[in-house]
This record gives C-alpha cells, structure tokens and sequence, in this order.
C-alpha cells in the first residue's frame, strides 16, 4: 500500500520560490491501477519523481508498505528504486547501446540477480510483454516506439516492484499503439498484482483505471 | 554483462573519437616513457662520472711539455702518498729524445702544426740553451740544421706503465711483456709506431742519453702521439736524465668518490702552489652539469607529457559523461549505484587508456633510444668545443681530460628500458585515466536522477 501525507516540494527559481506540489495526500492500494491527470506543469512529473525516490521531498512522508522512503539513506533508495520500483518513462530510456536484452538484464544486475539467472528471466520478460526472439537482440534504435516501451515495460517488471511509475507511456505513441501499451500494463497490474500509477493526460486512459487522481496547482482536487 | 564489459563496451562506441582519444594518449605516453628512459640514462651517466676517483697532480705550471716550472719533488711524492684516503699512486718523469740523445728517429712528421710550435724554439733557442737543465734540445745545433730536425721522442719514466694508457684501462702490450716500473734497469717499452719506424722488437736494443736500453715489448693505445713514446721505469729515466726524485705527474686514486673532494682540499693545502691538482669528478664537472640540465629537462618532460595525458582524458571524459547525463539518470532511476555509475566510467576510461598506452609504450620504446642519444649529443657539442684546447697529447696518464670524458658521456648514455620504467610510466597513465574518468563520473553521480531526467 503507498500512503502519501502532506507531501509538499518546492524549488528556488530565479523567479522566486515555487511550490510545485502542495500538502498532496493520495492513498493506493496493494494492485490498484491508478493514474494522475493534470496540465503540464501542476506537479505530476514531480510527485513521481518524489514516489519514485528520485528526488526529497521539502516536507511529508511517502509510505511504501509501511516504510518512509523520504527518510532512507541515499544508499536505501537506490536500493528502494532498484527492487521496489519499476520506471516507464514517455521517452523509454533505454540505453542506446545495450541490446533489448541487456537492458532487461541491467535492471536485473542492479536488482541483485544472480548473472547466471538473468538472461533467462530477462528473455522470458521480454517474451510477455510481445518482443520476437529476434527483436529481443537488437538496439533500441533500431526497435520501434512501441517495441522500445516494451522494453521498458520489461525492465520496469524485472524485480517484481511493488510499484510501476509510468510518467506519460503512451505520451509519444500513436493511439493504436498507445492502447496496446496500455491494455499490457493493465494486465500486469492485473496478474502479477502489480500497483501502478501512470500519469497521462489522455483522458480515454485515465477513464479505464481503477482511480484518478487529478492535480492542479501542486494540489489534487479530486 | 556487468561495470566493466559494460565500460568496455562504451569505450568502443563512438569509434573515431575514440580512436583519436587514443592517439592523444598515445603520444603523450610514448613521452613520458621516452623522458623517463631518458633521464635514467643521465641520472647513471652523471653517477658514473661522479665516482671518478683518479686525482691528477702536475708541478704548477707545467701542462705536458709546455710551461714552466719545477717538477715535483720526492719528498713531495711521500706527503702525497701518505695522505688520507689515497689508495695508491703512480709517478711519472717525462722527458723527451733530442736527435742527439739517441740513435733513434721519431715516428712522427712536424707537418704545419708542429713546424709553428718550432718557431719559438729557433728563435730562442741561443737563450734558453745554457739554462736547459734537459738536454732535449740540442744547443749545438746550428740553425741550418734546424731544417732538417725532426720532432723529439717523448720519454714516460713511470712506476706504473699501466697509467699511460689513453684511457686509464691497462696498457695493450702487443709484443713481449711490460716492465716493473720500479725496476732500475735499463729496460724499455717502445710504442709500435716508434718499434716499426725504427725496426724494433723485443730483445732490440737502442741507445738513449749515452746507454744501451733493451726492449722489453711493445705497446699500442690506438693513439699516434703515444704510440710514438718510450716507457721506461721512472728510476731510470731519473737517472738518465740527471733528475733524481724529479717528478713530473703524479696520478692518485682516492679510496672512495665521497672522499675526492676533501683529498683535493687536503693536498692543495700541503702542497701548496706548487702543484696544479685536477681530479676526474673535477674534469667531469662540466659534462655532468650540462648532463644535469638535460636530466632535468626530461623530468620536466615527464611532467609535462603527464599533464598533457591527464587533460587529455579528463577532457574527454568531461564530454562523455555530459553526453550521457540522461544516460547516467536512467541508471540510478532503475537502481543503480553511484559506485557502479563510476565504476563503469573508469573502466571506459582504463579501456582508451589501455590500448593507448600500448601504442604508446610501443611509441616509446621505437624513440627513447634516439631521442636521449639526440639530447644528450645536441647540448655537449658546445662543452666539447671548450675542453677541446689541447692539441699535443703528452704523455702518461694526461689525456684524461675534458674532452675524453665528454667524448664518454656521449657513448655512455644509454637509453635502458628497466623494469621500474616501465612499471611507472604504466602506473602514471593509469593513475590519469582512473582520476580523468573518475572526477567527471563522480560529479555528475551526485546529481539527483530527477534533475537529469526532467531535461527533456
């Protein structure tokens, strides 16, 4: 279960200080699939950032089964983002010289896998979410976006994470392509009991989860 | 696939880059590594003509036969010898053969040199002749008989033949057998260009100031004044020549090359000025100086190649790891380490640095040997011409000078490649490539994930 208090961050700008998330409280539970809408700019890329340990909050407690990730040592939490957390980003970000694979295998790496049992792990992963045996080894330039977000959706599953972050996964998609993805994650969440919580600002998606937040202003107003 | 496969793999991805990244490298190792062997060579040029420990003492005034003054004295040979820290001497009397002293003609033609050096004796000859105290000159001759003279027949009385030889190794007897330079007898070694001009060999005789010598055996230095030269026990020669206890050279060797310095002191002091003292590490002094120049120019080479390699890389790794900031916050997003994001950028790193320093030591080693020979010939070729002023060898043990040893230095100087070189030209690179990869990586891993990824 994620339980948010009173998160609140702001940043010290040439222009002043500007809060970007204010006093958020949201609670999801264990294998919900959840998602936050909002403009750009009203602070959803920065409470996932916050949720995922990629950033400390100015203020509040961000509780991950029970344990306050904003406390952790800056060891803990690459720990934290390493086996509890799995990232889908708009970009997929993948490493562009890694193969589809060795992607796959890098979270498994971090994630504390034995060498020996990732290659099989990772191709399996690979497998679930669509990618040809063929397309498993090759770069991300030369898969397609959707074959990238794939990929990504793979190496964010890796360590079964109690969370999946995805900012945006269908953002850079074509519609078709984007439902797919988004009918994979939906079904992950369903059989691996995986919590997720996308932000999108497609409102079709947003309508199929199971919760939506939205923000605005740095404050979720439903 | 783990942090160095990984680096590895990185090193190789931007292959033209890389691959200048190299050759940079490349150079500046090659450097390092040819100024380090460069400087080892000096270093053990400079220790070995410091530890010279001949000393070399003449009556003052007198430069082989040329000067004036008054040979040394017995008594003189004695404080000498029981100076602290001498471990032993050789004395030696020269003299030389008039065509009237001996049946014997020199080997060697005046030629224009030797005719000039004439001048002053046939102009002053009438003056000098009754005070000549030896008869190397006749002063009967007339000057129409001048004409026809040829040069006098240098004359070694020594306690050690060895101490003759031009370069202070033991002298090369070709026939026969040396003499005991202790000896009083009427015995002789000839040098072969004399031995062949006048037919001599072992068990010839020959007359010199009134008395049948023998030959005992020949000897050749490779050098045409000495070559032209009798040895003879230096008793002998005292005798011949009217001189007892006369003394002209006297070569000391001092026990240790610490103590040369303070030998020299010591006898300046009890002999006073009447001697003209010189030692080898005296006479070296002028090679080793501008050795020492060269020393440590190359030290400032290594540096200086040192500095240029570290920037180089630093350099380097400052654009890749900028280039692949975002790179670098998907890492730590995904769960890694700070260690490993380093980890990885040193081994990218080590890998150019690695294949650079093969090519470089490679580099390196193809030049060393030229470029310290180069060095080392390009900045004594002015001290050569300084010390080169002497232009008629005497005899025994004189032609030690400055420019033998710097004609030394020259050949001596050779490039070696050690083991210790090698480990530290190695060690150097590395400890660049490990700092260059590390600095930049360590800057951008304290970076939150966030910022990096936020710059879309």
């Amino acid at each position: 279960m994620l339980v948010v208090k009173d998160l609140t961050k702001s940043f010290s700008s040439a222009s002043g200080n500007v809060t970007a998330l204010d006093k958020v409280n949201l609670t999801v539970q264990t294998g919900e699939f959840a998602s936050i809408i909002g403009k750009s700019g009203s602070g959803k890329s920065t409470l996932l950032s916050m949720l995922g340990a990629l950033d400390i909050p100015t203020s509040g407690s961000i509780e991950v089964d029970g344990v306050d990730i904003a406390k952790l040592s800056a060891a803990k939490q690459t720990a934290y983002r390493a086996k509890k957390i799995g990232f889908v980003f708009q970009h997929y970000n993948l490493i562009p010289n890694l193969t589809a694979l060795e992607n796959v295998m890098l979270a498994l790496e971090f994630g504390g896998m034995p060498s020996k049992k990732r290659k099989a792990r990772a191709t399996q992963l690979l497998t679930d979410v669509g990618l040809e045996a063929d397309e498993q080894l090759r770069k991300p330039p030369r898969l397609s976006g959707g074959q990238q977000q794939r990929v990504s959706i793979a190496r964010a599953l890796a360590n079964h994470p109690a969370i999946i972050l995805a900012d945006e996964p269908t953002g850079n998609l074509d519609s078709e392509t984007g439902k797919k993805i988004f009918d994979l994650l939906h079904r992950l969440s369903r059989s691996e009991k995986t919590t997720i919580l996308a932000v999108t600002h497609d409102m079709d998606i947003a309508g199929k989860t199971d919760r939506t937040f939205k923000l605005k202003d740095g404050k979720i107003t439903v | 696939m783990n942090v160095v496969s990984r680096g590895i793999k990185n090193a190789l991805r931007s292959p033209l880059r890389s691959g200048a990244i190299v050759l940079m490298l490349a150079v500046s190792i090659g450097l390092i590594l040819s100024m380090l062997v460069a400087r080892s060579g000096i270093d053990a040029q400079i220790k070995k003509d410091q530890a010279g420990t001949g000393i070399t003492i003449r009556p003052a005034g007198i430069m082989d036969f040329s000067g004036g003054g008054t040979p040394l004295t017995s008594t003189q040979l004695a404080t000498i010898t029981k100076t602290d820290h001498i471990a032993s001497t050789s004395a030696t009397l020269s003299d030389q053969l008039g065509t009237t002293d001996t049946n014997l003609t020199s080997a060697i033609d005046f030629g224009s040199f030797g005719l000039r050096q004439q001048r002053f004796d046939s102009s002053s000859s009438t003056a000098t002749s009754t005070s000549m105290t030896t008869p190397n000159t006749s002063p009967a001759d007339s000057s129409t008989t001048r004409s026809a003279r040829t040069p006098h027949i240098t004359v070694s009385g020594t306690t050690d033949p060895n101490s003759i030889s031009t370069d202070g190794s033991k002298l090369n007897i070709t026939k026969g057998a040396t003499i005991d330079g202790n000896s009083s007898d009427l015995i002789a070694l000839v040098g072969s260009d004399l031995a062949t001009k006048n037919s001599l060999s072992v068990g010839s005789t020959f007359t010199a100031y009134g008395s049948t010598i023998t030959v005992k055996g020949i000897y050749n230095t490779g050098n045409k004044a000495q070559d032209s030269g009798i040895i003879m026990p230096l008793t002998t020669v005292q005798s011949l020549t009217s001189q007892t206890g006369s003394i002209t050279s006297v070569n000391a060797t001092v026990d240790s090359s610490s103590n040369v310095n303070s030998v020299v002191s010591a006898l300046k002091t009890s002999l006073g000025s009447t001697a003209d003292i010189t030692s080898q590490a005296e006479q070296a002094a002028t090679s080793v100086a501008s050795l020492k120049s060269i020393a440590s120019l190359a030290l400032a080479g290594v540096i200086g190649a040192t500095i240029a390699g570290a920037v180089i890389v630093l350099l380097a790794m400052i654009m890749v790891v900028r280039e692949r900031r975002r790179e670098i916050g998907v890492i730590k997003a995904i769960g890694g380490s700070s260690r490993k994001v380093i980890g990885q950028f040193v081994a990218e790193a080590l890998t150019l640095t690695v294949i650079g320093s093969i090519i470089g030591l490679a580099l390196g080693v193809a030049i060393s040997g030229p470029m310290t020979t180069s060095l080392v010939s390009s900045s004594t070729s002015s001290s050569v011409t300084s010390t080169n002023g002497r232009p008629f060898g005497g005899p025994g043990g004189m032609f030690q000078g400055g420019f033998n040893q710097v004609n030394k230095n020259l050949t001596a100087v050779q490039s070696t490649l050690t083991p210790t070189i090698f480990v530290s030209a190695v060690g150097i690179t590395l400890l660049i490539a490990i700092v260059g990869a590390a600095v930049p990586a360590w800057f951008i891993s304290k970076i939150r994930p966030a910022e990096v990824l936020r710059t879309e």
